[in-house]
């Protein structure tokens, strides 16, 4: 893994300026993955559009940890129901 | 320009208090935030309205000036014009209040043509009460292109936010399909990482074969004779003529697959779907005499 990819979750507390238990609530809801490399606690740069919208959800929308779990599971089952409605519709070209 | 009615758009009246106002921002923030309804524009659109409204209502020197003008706004514009530059000649500029308003990883400061008349570029309130970001803004962009362009992979410069950016689209990219170019968006807060293009494709059908994934389909008309009697034909694919053996009593509506004549697979280079071709039977007509007799023999055979 390259270690440019990866923010200490340090950095994200002070850029963010989050308490660390939040972070750490978010990925013990499995929210977020946390990578540990050497007594230091990172997160994927890839991850962080999503951290960003979950900390959006907490602070601006004032949605608890539970709330988000909740949020994140119907915004996955969205995902997947806008992904097959895509393919229905590309399929529905063949009748047309 | 027409007049945009914040109090309609917050759901509200005009002797709404302040708390009222944050009230009803935050209940219609929950209900339009992007984050709660990815791609839906119409939802986007209503938040940035909602945005907007809060922005005037939440500051009072904005909703001061706003109910003091209502609908006749443009004709107090003038004036007002007049006013503000007199007043910057003297170092005062305009204001900015301090209320909340959500924010993103979107394009959430879009205010309108009404806005930026009324209060002016520098007028919507900055930072205070927004979430801190750090990595930079993702780019959202609509890509137009026929089928026909992606059979193959091919090299397209794309004009995003006036830089020219050279992508490469992957051969069998589908209808709908969104690509993620890795920091491409806005560049990072404070040493933060770059933001992502996200390009969604809008692939039009241009050819004369329908596709679905990596598979095509097209209907091929077939003869009444070389239907009964079988024989050969030749057919389009995409890459170009096929000669196909057509069986003795092909039915109508009989579907056969041309393994490897459809689509390039979306990211695996050299492999391609199939192409499906329906056989349409064409019943002669305008018979003459004899074609009429030999029918009816036939007929007699048959019953």
């Amino acid at each position: 893994m390259n270690l440019n990819d990866l923010i200490a979750i340090d950095e994200l507390c002070i850029r963010y300026k989050v308490e660390y238990t939040f972070i750490r609530s978010l990925s013990e809801s499995g929210l977020i993955e946390m990578i540990r490399l050497e007594q230091t606690e990172y997160l994927h740069c890839d991850k962080i559009s999503e951290f960003e919208k979950m900390h959006r959800l907490y602070h601006d929308l004032n949605i608890n940890m539970e709330g988000l779990e909740a949020i994140q599971h119907l915004l996955e089952k969205l995902k997947e129901l806008q992904k097959s409605n895509l393919q229905l519709q590309n399929r529905l070209n063949l009748y047309e | 320009m027409e007049f945009i009615d914040y109090y309609k758009i917050l759901e509200l009246d005009k002797s709404a208090s302040q708390a009222n106002i944050k009230k009803a921002y935050r209940k219609l923030a929950r209900k339009y935030h992007p984050d709660l309804n990815p791609s839906d524009k119409s939802a986007q659109a209503r938040f940035q309205q909602i945005n907007e409204a809060n922005e005037v209502l939440s500051d009072p020197e904005k909703r001061k000036k706003y109910d003091k003008h209502g609908k006749d706004w443009q004709q107090a514009e003038q004036f007002e014009q007049a006013q503000r530059q007199q007043q910057q000649q003297y170092g005062r500029g305009f204001g900015s209040g301090g209320q909340q308003s959500y924010s993103g990883n979107f394009d959430n400061d879009t205010f309108s043509d009404f806005f930026e008349q009324m209060f002016g570029g520098g007028a919507r309130s900055k930072g205070s009460g927004r979430s801190p970001q750090y990595k930079g803004q993702d780019f959202n962009a609509e890509l137009q292109l026929n089928l026909s362009d992606v059979f193959t992979s091919k090299k397209q410069t794309l004009t995003v936010n006036r830089k020219n950016i050279r992508i490469t689209i992957p051969a069998g990219v589908e209808n709908g399909q969104t690509i993620k170019i890795k920091g491409y968006g806005g560049s990072g807060i404070q040493g933060g990482p770059k933001g992502d293009l996200l390009i969604t494709f809008n692939i039009v059908n241009d050819i004369k074969f329908k596709r679905e994934k990596e598979n095509l389909y097209t209907t091929v008309d077939v003869d009444f004779y070389t239907a009964i009697l079988g024989g050969e034909i030749t057919i389009d694919t995409f890459t170009g003529k096929v000669k196909l053996n057509v069986k003795p009593e092909t039915q109508p509506g009989t579907q056969i697959k041309l393994k490897g004549k459809g689509f390039p697979k979306y990211k695996k280079e050299g492999q391609f779907g199939d192409l499906y071709i329906t056989y349409q039977i064409k019943m002669p007509t305008n018979l003459n005499t004899r074609e009429k007799e030999l029918f009816q023999e036939l007929q007699k055979l048959r019953s």
